[in-house]
């Protein structure tokens, strides 16, 4: 469980930190934007460094990174003998005993890989360096225009946030359970299949009834605090955009005005 | 053969920015056919260190000599299932654990799962639901909609079924009324007495330490501090002032008729002992 590096928030002290969370989730929006520009490799060489240049800003590491590719690795792996087989074209690269290997294929694999990377970098700059619940604020913000036509912007950021802070929870029980359970003599590798099917269940059935339980707490907890999804409410924690947010913004827009520029 | 921590240091999501090192250094030896109690401040790591016992966790360093078998992290610990059966271990809030349809069938699931044949497992799993003060009229009730105590001895009878040589309980009495904590209590000194079981209980009742357990292991910020028999801890030095916990009731009292001028003992380990003492005080007067 203690793999799950991907989309989790990182305390750092660090100016990406301390960006407002609106300007990093749109500035996301567009960077992702950007690198689905096919720009070529020029384009993904300037996406490329100021993601990097970000990624340092915000003092992660880019093994943590590389790390969180690896579930994807076996898709490349997959991806590139797909491609090796179908695409015929360019020069031919490699000659494997009359099995030619053309340079697209290759070109092209390398180009989605740098793709995904990309992406993976971006979203996972701003999951580190942003607490969940300043997401869901800053979700609420961008959308509260829409507020005028009935869309429950504060509903659904509040929904948001209950499930974002309930992810560690529910990790932590599952855990738990898992080993009362093995205490009890489930072993999830070994056993028949009538079995592993009593340890699923012995896992499942529990992990539901605590859930349900603290929601029903929880709504509970929230009523007899008198909470009104549609009252007017202000905050504690308000957001404030500096300097660094603009600059970050005008970067960002940059890069995005480059790649459009690169691939006209 | 022995329990034994050496050299163990336990550490949570190593190598992340989440890295907690939960257990320093613990060399511990625990005797067998005792009644050992853990005490300890919230966090100190009581819940991990009983943890290694069934294997649940296996120590980042160091080594867990646990009956004929030998945990640690530099080999491949096979066959953990065996040593689950002979170390039972309930867990913290154990009420979470269930899920069966009914409280028998929940009770039997773990014997079940150690293969003990269906007629066996039910026989053993009355019996353990008895010895907690479960009567006939629960067999056939979901564990589900129970109250909270009795979801908690549900949970200790599961364990119980499994007829382990080692029983390790966290904190078994947290939140059970006074009277079901001590029949709870008295039921495991039955247990260690009558059936030679080597019992561990994680408590925060340090009455229950003086009244119930052989030995005590005190545990602060990950580490041993102290490991003694009860009586040499509460009546001999001041290794018991030091730690910084409420003392048991009968030497509070002690302590108060000290300070309003009774000439006690501090140190008087027996209650007739304590009650001729105070007889004595006040005929004096
Ligand atoms: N799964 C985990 N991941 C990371 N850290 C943990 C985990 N479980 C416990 N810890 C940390 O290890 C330390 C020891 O925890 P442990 O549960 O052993 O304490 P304890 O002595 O049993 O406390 P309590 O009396 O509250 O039950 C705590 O500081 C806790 O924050
Ligand atoms: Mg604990």
């Amino acid at each position: 469980m203690n793999n799950i590096a991907l989309g989790r928030y990182l305390p750092l002290d660090s100016i990406v930190h301390k960006m407002d969370p609106r300007y990093k989730l749109v500035a996301m929006l567009v960077l992702m934007v950007a690198i689905f520009f096919p720009s070529g490799y020029i384009g993904y060489a300037i996406i490329g460094s100021f993601v990097l240049f970000s990624l340092l800003l915000a003092k992660l590491n880019i093994k943590m990174i590389l790390r969180a590719m690896k579930p994807m690795l076996f898709m490349l792996v997959f991806l590139t003998f797909v491609n090796t087989l179908v695409l015929r074209t360019g020069y031919v690269l490699i000659d494997l005993f009359g099995f030619k290997v053309y340079s697209d294929a290759i070109f092209q694999t390398l180009y989605i890989t740098i793709r995904l990377l990309l992406m993976i970098m971006v979203t996972t700059i701003l999951t580190a360096s942003t607490k969940p619940l300043d997401l869901t604020l800053a979700i609420e913000d961008l959308f509260s225009p829409l507020k005028r036509f009935g869309f429950p912007a504060h509903e659904i950021a509040m929904m948001i946030s209950i499930a974002l802070r309930f992810i560690p929870t529910l990790i932590d029980e599952t855990n738990r359970i898992m080993k009362a359970q093995a205490s009890r003599g489930v072993d999830l590798k070994e056993g028949t299949f009538k079995e592993k099917i009593m340890a699923i269940l012995s896992l499942i059935v529990p992990l539901f009834v605590s859930s349900f339980q603290r929601a029903e707490e929880l709504a509970d907890a929230m009523e007899a605090r008198g909470y009104i999804p549609s009252a007017k409410r202000t905050r504690y924690k308000q957001l404030k955009h500096t300097m660094k947010d603009w600059v970050m913004m005008f970067c960002v827009i940059c890069v995005l005005g480059s790649v459009i520029w690169i691939s006209l | 053969m022995p329990i034994a921590f050496e050299k163990v240091n336990y550490i949570y999501a190593p190598k992340t920015p989440f890295q907690y090192e939960a257990l320093k250094c613990i060399d511990l030896a625990i005797e067998l056919n005792k009644i050992t109690a853990i005490i300890g401040p919230t966090g100190s790591g009581k819940s991990t260190l009983v943890q290694h016992l069934n294997a649940l966790l296996v120590p980042t360093d160091g080594t867990v000599y646990i009956l004929d078998r030998e945990l640690s992290s530099n080999q491949k610990n096979k066959d953990l299932k065996s040593l689950r059966q002979r170390v039972g271990l309930v867990f913290q809030f154990p009420e979470y654990q269930l899920f069966e349809e009914t409280i028998l069938k929940d009770v039997m699931f773990g014997p079940l799962n150690f293969k003990m044949t269906e007629e066996d497992a039910r026989q053993k799993s009355m019996t353990a639901l008895t010895m907690v003060g479960l009567d006939e009229s629960f067999y056939e009730r979901s564990p589900l909609d129970i109250s909270g105590g009795q979801k908690r001895r549900v949970a200790i009878a599961g364990i119980l079924a499994i007829n382990p040589d080692v029983l390790v309980l966290d904190e078994p009495t947290a939140g059970l009324d006074p009277q079901g904590a001590k029949s709870m209590m008295e039921l495991f000194v039955e247990l260690n007495r009558k059936y030679k079981k080597t019992i561990l209980i994680v408590t925060h009742d340090m009455d229950h330490v003086l009244n119930y357990c052989d030995n005590v292991v005190v545990m602060k910020k990950g580490e041993v501090i102290t490991h003694q028999q009860v009586n040499d801890f509460f009546f001999k030095g001041d290794t018991v002032k030091e730690i910084e916990m409420a003392l048991p009731q009968r030497l509070r009292v002690v302590e108060s008729l000290r300070e309003k001028g009774f000439k006690l003992d501090s140190k008087i380990s027996n209650l007739k002992d304590l009650a001729n003492a105070i007889k004595k005080e006040i005929s004096h007067e």
